[in-house]
């Protein structure tokens, strides 16, 4: 097995916890982000006195300085299971997903966040279901868990169910998908997870966005609908078919942008570097 | 014409359903897609596939109708036409193959004559096979019968209108040698016997070529006399003269035992009309069948089998036709992605 890609990321907003970890917090504590400082009767904590700030006050009382620490969050992977999923002329979009996950979990233990996986078809699926936790050797036992799956025909209902387990929590949710359903109900979906900072990550194939070069017929089959379909693939088509793709693409784009998050496409397979750029770029 | 579709294996049309094989929407030829509704509707693609469950559908129905051996029953024919029926009686004994006289015989010398008929002349039976297929190509309308004879008829082609099938029977009168023996009697026979079970539909003849003759028997001559007058036949006797044979222009007291003179006065004693025809060069001959030619213009009706006609090839050739637009089509499938 490969060794799983790193990446960086942190979150682009404070975040509550007392846990201590790599994010900026919104609690007070052991860090480096001075906030104010505070009378050594309030806050009884001699090893903080700042005695230049002491004498310098006007009130002639010892201050200790109050700084804020950083806070581990926990982060969740919502995978889409579904049959579409496990299409990929070469590698199932699945297995791109499992790739994901053990780097996911590789960085998150670097950073010290909990990491948990909720999957789903048309339902929730809980053979799958990983709670949050530290531990190093999770990711393999989840990229395990999804590389072996079955899979079955997915509907935006299971990532509703999924999402009920997540939704009061905050926290970092990537949300792995192709996304190859009706935006419509999808809208309240995400915005159930409003706590938390969603990562939507769309996993399409090179075989689903790009037309095959050659003409020919095809004769294809919906992996999930069981309907079937018959194209001549010839120039007309192929313009036709890059355009859906494009159509779509914007869609999404419109979908997320109105909700203020950033999809991140994942195209034959996973770029560490490329998914900590987009934190960069969030953060920035 | 009853055009009539049966099959000589009816049972296998059972399988016939297996033609909707192919409506059925699972295939395993198709290929896997994540979600079909994000690609363009394709008209043609739709039409292609409709085309390939047609071909498809079509190429097994063919295949189990082929199976079932479709064919148009045999019927019956009635037609009408002019002229006779004519049984042709060729003498295929080895004497036969003896050469005739030149055309200009009579102005050669008597004692080189014989010598000019083995070294000039023409077999006989060829003349008489040349004359006899043209005279079956001439007389269309005619119906013909072929028998040859030698020690025993020999049944070649029933009385037919299929002038070829008579040709080629005449044709192959030309393979190899005569053979030993003659039996006029038991030939003519044979050949009253072929009209027995037919209907009177217009005149009949029987053309006996031979070269020779034979004393028959009593109750031979009885039979063959009876037999010519039950069925109404003409006979004529194109008697193939050899340049020492008997000639039936100077019988005289003794040649009246010889055996040809002996069935010439046979056949004259019949009810039944009779011509003989003497011929000694391939002209006689010829003169002989232009004179037969000009005897016979009755109408006459008969009744023709049309043989059962098989289709199972069409349908054969229609599948193969539609298989090869299936292999086209799986010419251009795309198999897998790339």
């Amino acid at each position: 097995m490969a060794t799983a890609q790193a990446f960086h990321y942190r979150m682009p907003r404070r975040v509550a916890g007392q846990r201590p970890g790599s994010h900026r917090g919104s609690s007070l504590g052991a860090g480096q982000e001075f906030v104010s400082h505070a009378n050594l009767y309030d806050r009884p904590d001699p090893r903080r006195l700042d005695l230049r700030a002491s004498v310098r006050s006007l009130s002639r009382e010892w201050l200790v300085r109050v700084s804020r620490q950083r806070a581990g969050v926990t982060v969740q992977a919502v995978v889409d299971v579904s049959a579409s999923m496990a299409f990929g002329a070469h590698t199932p979009k699945l297995q791109v997903a499992a790739d994901f996950v053990e780097a996911l979990a590789f960085s998150t233990f670097r950073a010290g966040d909990a990491l948990g996986m909720v999957a789903f078809d048309a339902t929730e699926r809980a053979d799958l279901f990983v709670p949050a936790m530290l531990n190093r050797g999770m990711g393999e036992v989840m990229s395990r868990l999804i590389r072996q799956c079955r899979t079955a025909p997915g509907s935006v209902a299971g990532l509703e169910q999924a999402v009920a387990r997540l939704a009061p929590r905050s926290g970092l949710v990537f949300l792995m998908s192709d996304f190859h359903w009706s935006l419509d109900r999808l809208g309240p979906v995400v915005d159930a997870l409003a706590h938390n900072f969603v990562v939507p990550m769309i996993i399409w194939d090179q075989a689903e966005i790009e037309p095959p070069a050659q003409d020919a017929i095809a004769a294809l089959d919906d992996s999930e609908s069981g309907t079937s379909r018959t194209l001549w693939i010839r120039p007309l088509l192929r313009a036709r078919w890059r355009d859906n793709v494009a159509n779509r693409k914007r869609e999404l784009d419109r979908f997320f942008a109105a909700r203020s998050m950033r999809p991140f496409y994942v195209t034959g397979a996973f770029g560490a570097d490329a998914m900590s750029e987009y934190f960069f770029e969030v953060n920035a | 014409m009853g055009a009539l579709l049966d099959f000589t294996q009816p049972w296998m049309l059972m399988a016939l359903p297996l033609a909707l094989l192919p409506l059925l929407p699972n295939r395993r030829d198709t290929l896997q897609f994540s979600h079909l509704a994000w690609l363009p509707a394709d008209r043609a693609g739709h039409m292609l596939s409709t085309a390939w469950r047609a071909c498809a559908l079509l190429a097994i129905a063919s295949v189990v109708l082929a199976l079932a051996g479709p064919g148009r029953s045999q019927t019956q024919v009635m037609r009408t036409g002019t002229g006779a029926e004519i049984l042709v009686l060729i003498d295929r004994s080895r004497s036969m193959d003896e050469r005739m006289l030149t055309s200009d015989w009579q102005t050669l010398d008597p004692l080189v004559v014989r010598y000019q008929a083995q070294s000039r002349g023409q077999p006989k039976g060829k003349a008489a096979r040349d004359l006899l297929s043209k005279f079956v190509d001439e007389r269309p309308h005619d119906r013909f019968g072929l028998m040859c004879f030698s020690a025993n008829p020999i049944h070649v082609a029933p009385i037919t209108r299929r002038t070829e099938f008579i040709q080629a029977g005449i044709t192959a009168g030309g393979v190899g040698r005569g053979l030993t023996n003659t039996d006029v009697g038991w030939a003519l026979n044979s050949a009253i016997q072929a009209f027995d079970q037919r209907a009177y539909s217009g005149s009949r003849i029987i053309l006996l070529v031979s070269d020779g003759g034979a004393k028959l028997a009593t109750d031979v001559r009885r039979q063959l006399r009876e037999g010519l007058l039950r069925n109404r036949i003409t006979l004529n006797w194109i008697y193939l003269r050899s340049v020492n044979g008997a000639d039936f222009n100077a019988i005289s007291e003794q040649s009246e035992t010889l055996p040809e003179i002996a069935l010439h006065r046979f056949f004259q004693s019949l009810q039944t009309p009779y011509t003989a025809y003497q011929a000694m060069s391939p002209q006689d001959l010829a003169d002989a069948v232009t004179d037969i030619g000009n005897q016979q213009h009755f109408p006459i009706d008969f009744i023709e089998q049309i043989p059962r006609r098989d289709y199972s090839r069409y349908f054969l050739a229609t599948a193969a036709f539609f298989c090869a637009m299936l292999l086209a089509y799986r010419a251009f499938r795309l198999r897998e992605w790339s």
